[in-house]
């Protein structure tokens, strides 16, 4: 009886260990081409007019999810951030690879609908290296904390990678209308994401930065003077922010 | 003959400690006169006895003394040992696998990262290392005032199975289980340094931070040397050192906040 369980474990085991053969040729790297492809990802480029490549790799973009998940997980720390159902890990874990995974299939799936040539690992490995941005970016405003570097962040960062996945996508669509509709969406998720990164991660404690920033604060800024729990803070910030853009 | 045979019916136990020596030397072949003279005694006892009982017994015995070969088998003198009583029994540490020289030695290895690696040293997975550097840093941390062995044990189970998987992924050899989880729990030792000097001060602010990602630099790249030496993948260093650096960086996590 025993062995016959042991034996169909083993046999369950071997099979999944079949599986992950399947994804062995995407970690085949060396680190100067990882090097290579992060400093791509914040390069658009130029020419639209014939298919970019690029590189099926996983990697890369597993590692920079993964870093996401520790830069998220340290600033929700340093602002002690308290998740009442559930865990931080989970939570930020959850966001991340939700993110990568979700949005990859969502693009896919809108390419298939648009006609465009991409795979699934090959979207799954632009999207992650888009991260790269995001990861900067978090990583210098949850610890300097003014507003005006982030949206200069989010608008240069976040701009840049954008612009280099939107070019990518571009040369590999045909057809005004489908351009517009994949990279418009793509743009749109890829800047909310770091927005909602910023905003609901990382309590602002809007007391001190007052007195930081002193008289340099224009004024609209200095009402939410009182230290609110989180979610009053990000309805605050955020719509001082819409009101900004606009 | 006969008599000595008959006699010895009723004692099985002396029958099969001759019987498992003579089964014994045949199979391993020690010593060629001891066999030989030994296998001429065999021969004459069926041909000596008008007893059927006594052709039965030694054939049985012998059938029975091969069973019971790996016990008795006189060429390992610690298995006699089972058998001869409490004096001759191999001590306890060889008996449970714990070699304190290498312990010293791969934690030298852990402890100055800048040396060159032996490959060879990781061949025996030795958890006993691991266990007691994992119960030091859940230790120091009850100093300090956090309990926080669950997430230590959940953290590294759950790391050591991420680790494993890359590591298969990436190298042309596989790894085992044991193999990750001992390269890992060795490397723990400067999260250890860096959690009792959190007793002694708050690690929370520049200073702490700094002392933190040095730890954390310290750990990932001992347990990316002994990894790419034990797996050859050189030149691949940093792409391993990177994972562990964030694994590290969780339990450095734990520590400091």
């Amino acid at each position: 009886q025993m062995w016959q369980v042991g034996k169909r474990q083993a046999s369950r085991a071997f099979s999944l260990y079949a599986n992950i053969d399947i994804l062995r040729p995407y970690f085949d790297v060396e680190p100067v081409q990882v090097r290579a492809r992060l400093l791509e990802s914040m390069i658009p480029v130029k020419m639209i007019n014939f298919p970019q490549k690029i590189a099926g790799e996983l990697y890369g973009p597993l590692m920079l999810v993964f870093t996401l998940v520790a830069i998220l997980l340290h600033g929700m720390k340093t602002s002690d951030t308290i998740i009442r159902e559930g865990t931080l890990m989970g939570t930020a874990i959850g966001t991340c690879f939700g993110y990568w995974l979700g949005v990859s299939s969502f693009m896919y799936f809108l390419a298939y609908l648009c006609n465009a040539q991409i795979t699934m690992v090959q979207m799954l490995s632009l999207l992650g290296y888009g991260l790269f941005g995001h990861c900067i970016t978090l990583l210098v405003t949850y610890n300097i904390h003014f507003h005006s570097l982030f949206y200069i962040f989010w608008l240069v960062v976040g701009g840049l990678s954008t612009l280099r996945m939107v070019a990518v996508l571009v040369s590999r669509t045909v057809g005004h209308t489908q351009r517009l509709i994949l990279c418009g969406t793509l743009a749109a998720l890829h800047m909310l994401f770091l927005l909602y990164l910023h905003f609901a991660y990382h309590k602002v404690v809007e007391g001190i930065l007052d007195t930081l920033e002193g008289p340099n604060m224009p004024p609209f800024q200095r009402v939410a003077r009182d230290i609110p729990v989180v979610s009053n803070a990000v309805l605050n910030t955020t719509a001082k922010a819409i009101a900004l853009t606009l | 003959m006969s008599n000595f045979e008959q006699f010895h019916l009723d004692f099985y136990q002396s029958n099969y400690t001759i019987e498992d020596q003579e089964e014994g030397c045949n199979s391993y072949g020690s010593d060629k006169n001891l066999c030989d003279r030994r296998r001429s005694q065999r021969e004459k006892q069926p041909a000596g006895g008008a007893f059927v009982p006594p052709d039965m017994v030694p054939s049985s015995q012998s059938y029975t003394g091969q069973i019971l070969q790996p016990a008795y088998s006189p060429d390992t003198p610690s298995q006699l040992g089972y058998t001869d009583g409490f004096d001759e029994e191999p001590p306890l540490l060889e008996e449970l696998g714990i070699n304190f020289e290498h312990i010293w030695q791969k934690t030298l290895t852990v402890l100055n990262p800048t040396k060159p690696a032996d490959g060879s040293i990781m061949n025996e997975t030795d958890l006993t290392g691991p266990m007691v550097f994992c119960l030091a840093l859940g230790a120091t941390l009850l100093m300090a005032g956090k309990v926080h062995f669950g997430y230590l044990y959940g953290m590294s189970a759950i790391g050591c199975l991420a680790m494993h998987t890359l590591l298969n992924l990436m190298s042309t050899s596989g790894v085992s289980h044991g193999c990750v989880a001992s390269v890992l729990g060795y490397c723990l030792l400067p999260m250890v340094i860096l959690s009792s000097s959190a007793v002694v001060f708050s690690l929370q602010g520049i200073p702490g931070t700094v002392l933190a990602l040095f730890i954390i630099g310290w750990c990932s790249l001992s347990a990316s040397k002994i990894f790419t030496s034990a797996l050859a993948m050189e030149g691949q260093q940093l792409l391993i050192a990177y994972p562990c650096a964030l694994l590290y960086g969780l339990f450095a996590l734990l520590t400091v906040f």
